[in-house]
């Protein structure tokens, strides 16, 4: 659905595009967006699931219905524009995923699923948009079919992922395909065709670093370094339909970086736990016990997630990855409180006041 | 070309990348990759800047072509000919 089709949504992206632009370009503390893992099962077995998935962890809980209003109506008034609903595989249980997109009124917000695409059907799509999904976010690891297959663990999920974005575009909704980009691939011939694959299609390319954490937990070496950040740059200026999280999308030049959307864009586990972002695994909250405001004002108290970023800080911030996140055997499911993990000296005493919703 | 014409051209030229300006009567959102959300964003804030004005939402909203944005900024006491 175009976005000029949703005049809520418009106000607060509006907001958010002011806010940065007055905010020379970086993100501060304007809330853009919520990950949310409504359930962790899935039907894949990919070698690099930063939620554990192949595990099976916590693959039962799921958010309750009642839960969603109350987190759709919190992240409105918070003035957060999109929401990403998340797995786990959540095309495994449709008729809850449907429900979930009721309970939200997506009319409210720049709504996307994240899926591997595997059960996608035109029927399927056309229900999606019919809920007022936006987008749908594929994740696809080659251009070769068997090398995606085997990353995946399933035979023809390449091919199923493919067949999705085209239901994806079919249905009027925005085809993304997700990336993920590591010291393995980013210079390579394979991610060099998988991005021509994106342009010539007219679909957009989503980026995400590889981090070090789920069931690549101390696989440091598959970091992006400094080179490899300026070289995803240098794509970003010629494919032009390339986006990073914590780029600034309205940079003309295509070479703004907003910084580390950490708080920003909160990540909500099916258990209820905020983490400052889906691939940094300390919990700040739990949005059973406080309010998404709650949880975000204490977030910003910590210096790294308060503090400008140009770095994603899972991802490339080696500091922060070697002092934060290599400790402890830290997951989704067992993040480390940020109060126990960081010390007096990094935790502001100060409370945050979070930049004002738009008036309607 | 009259100052306002040139302003509301170069608004379209500077927030698409636009080559030149032969193509500007026919376009619309989402009639080319430039033309997007963000890419929309863009092109308020630099018509915006270029008469120094606000744009509504609900104008913003109705905004949906290089013609259509002629009638929309005469609300706004700007009065284009094109």
């Amino acid at each position: 659905m175009p976005l000029l089709q949703k005049p809520l949504v418009v106000d607060k992206f509006r907001s958010f595009h002011d806010y940065v632009k007055a905010n020379d370009g970086k993100i501060g503390l304007k809330q853009r967006g919520l990950d949310i893992n409504l359930n962790n099962a899935c039907n894949l077995k990919c070698e690099h699931c930063f939620t554990l998935s192949p595990k099976g962890l916590h693959a039962k809980d799921r958010f309750p219905i009642e839960k969603i209003k109350e987190i759709g109506d919190q992240a409105d008034q918070l003035g957060i524009f999109e929401i990403d609903l998340q797995g786990g595989e959540l095309l495994l249980d449709q008729n809850y995923l449907y429900s979930v997109l009721k309970a939200l009124k997506t009319e409210r917000f720049y709504v996307y699923v994240t899926t591997n695409g595997f059960f996608m059907t035109k029927e399927v799509a056309e229900n999606l948009f019919e809920l007022g999904v936006d987008r749908v976010s594929v994740s696809i690891d080659s251009i070769d079919p068997d090398t995606h297959d085997k990353f995946r663990g399933k035979k023809g999920s390449w091919e199923r992922a493919i067949k999705a974005l085209e239901y994806v575009k079919e249905a009027g909704m925005s085809p993304y395909l997700n990336i993920t980009v590591g010291r393995y691939n980013v210079d390579s011939e394979d991610l060099k065709l998988l991005l021509d694959y994106s342009k010539d299609n007219r679909y957009t390319t989503l980026l995400n670093v590889a981090t070090p954490g789920g069931m690549w937990a101390s696989m440091h070496e598959i970091c992006i370094n400094d080179d490899d950040r300026e070289h995803l740059i240098a794509m970003r200026k010629k494919y032009k339909n390339i986006l990073r999280n914590l780029w600034d999308p309205f940079d003309r030049n295509r070479e703004g970086v907003i910084g580390c959307n950490t708080i920003n864009r909160l990540y909500i586990t099916p258990i209820g736990d905020v983490l400052p972002c889906p691939y940094v695994h300390i919990k700040i909250g739990n949005i059973f016990e406080q309010t998404l405001q709650e949880i975000s004002e204490n977030g910003f108290r910590v210096k790294y997630f308060r503090e400008y970023s140009e770095k994603c800080l899972a991802g490339e911030d080696r500091d922060f990855i070697n002092n934060y996140m290599a400790k402890g055997n830290t997951t989704i499911f067992n993040p480390k409180n940020y109060e126990d993990l960081f010390g007096e000296d990094e935790i502001f005493k100060d409370k945050v006041s979070l930049p004002a919703k738009p008036m309607g | 070309m009259d100052d306002l014409l040139r302003i509301y051209q170069d608004a379209f030229v500077e927030a698409f990348e636009l080559a030149d300006k032969s193509t500007l009567a026919d376009l619309k959102y989402q009639s080319i990759e430039e033309w997007d959300s963000i890419g929309h964003m863009a092109l308020m804030a630099e018509l915006e800047s270029g008469f120094n004005i606000t744009i509504k939402t609900e104008d913003l909203i109705q905004f949906e072509s290089y013609v259509q944005g002629v009638e929309i900024l005469s609300r706004y006491d700007v009065h284009i000919k094109i």
